[in-house]
């Protein structure tokens, strides 16, 4: 197998990521903390992230479903997907939390109606959903060709 | 600090994914980490005898929030570094009320964790 041409996809795709603004400079923190005695902490974390995120993101979408006008209720959900984005990096993905609460907080405005407001919060997290798969496939990908590759040395960061 | 002491922390923090991070970070550091998932747990483990030389509280957890679990164990006397994880300084004021030491402002940095730790010299 050509280890070092799946390295070159791995890195290649890693790159892709952060130019692309999927990615942000947290998951440089995460990677700092991978070492021998973590070899896997990455890949954990990610883990973790996207089946909280998932849990977080069935809690908005039924209520959603239900046509929930507890826009505080979904702010709170939010805030809580919005924190988990934060701690991996999952930049795009805080953009869109950012405006789905923004939608939230539009309820408050005089004259603004729930109803126009819910469409406009089920908008915004239609393109949540989207960023949430699109990033999960990319990093199951990425992780993948690491494991295919087999360990390396040390994490690096790519050239700004 | 004395070389060679086990210096121990206490992560206090809803989400399991935020405390494997700051766990990580502590133990890096060279720390010997506890979790507790709100503020309730980390009240408990104090007035079950536990001793930490730091706490780091998260604000908003189900139970006992982060502010109200740092007023009850400085009434309780816990004397221990206490650094507040929020997400903006609108956080701050409460937090100071009850009496907490330091802040950090999330996501935390391997770097910033590791300044404010130096100034209460909690670094081997």
């Amino acid at each position: 197998m050509d280890y070092v041409n799946l390295r070159r996809q791995a890195a290649s795709l890693r790159k892709g990521l952060f130019d692309q603004g999927y990615l942000d400079e947290q998951f440089y923190q995460l990677e700092d903390l991978q070492d021998d005695a973590s070899p896997n902490f990455v890949e954990e974390v990610v883990t973790l992230f996207f089946r909280d995120s998932a849990r977080l993101m069935a809690n908005i979408d039924q209520a959603l479903d239900k046509c929930v006008k507890d826009f505080n209720k979904l702010d709170v959900y939010m805030q809580q997907l919005k924190g988990s984005c934060t701690s991996i990096g999952a930049s795009r993905m805080k953009t869109e939390c950012t405006a789905f609460r923004e939608c939230c907080r539009d309820e408050n405005i005089e004259g603004s109606h729930s109803l126009s407001i819910l469409n406009l919060c089920m908008r915004s997290f239609q393109k949540i959903k989207r960023e949430h798969s699109v990033l999960r496939q990319k990093l199951e990908s990425y992780f993948q060709l690491l494991r295919q590759a087999g360990p390396v040395e040390c994490a690096t960061r790519p050239n700004k | 600090m004395a070389s060679g002491r086990v210096v121990k922390a206490l992560v206090v923090d809803d989400k399991y994914l935020i405390r494997k991070i700051y766990g990580t970070m502590l133990v890096r550091l060279g720390f010997e980490v506890t979790e507790a998932e709100d503020g309730e747990v980390a009240v408990n483990y104090f007035v079950e005898g536990n001793e930490y030389d730091l706490v780091l509280m998260d604000k908003e957890m189900k139970v006992m929030n982060g502010v109200e679990a740092i007023r009850t164990l400085k009434t309780m006397g816990v004397k221990e570094k206490m650094v507040a994880i929020t997400s903006d300084e609108s956080c701050n004021e409460a937090f100071l009320e009850a009496g907490v030491d330091a802040f950090l402002t999330k996501p935390v940095k391997f770097a910033e964790l590791t300044s404010v730790l130096k100034t209460f010299d909690l670094l081997n």
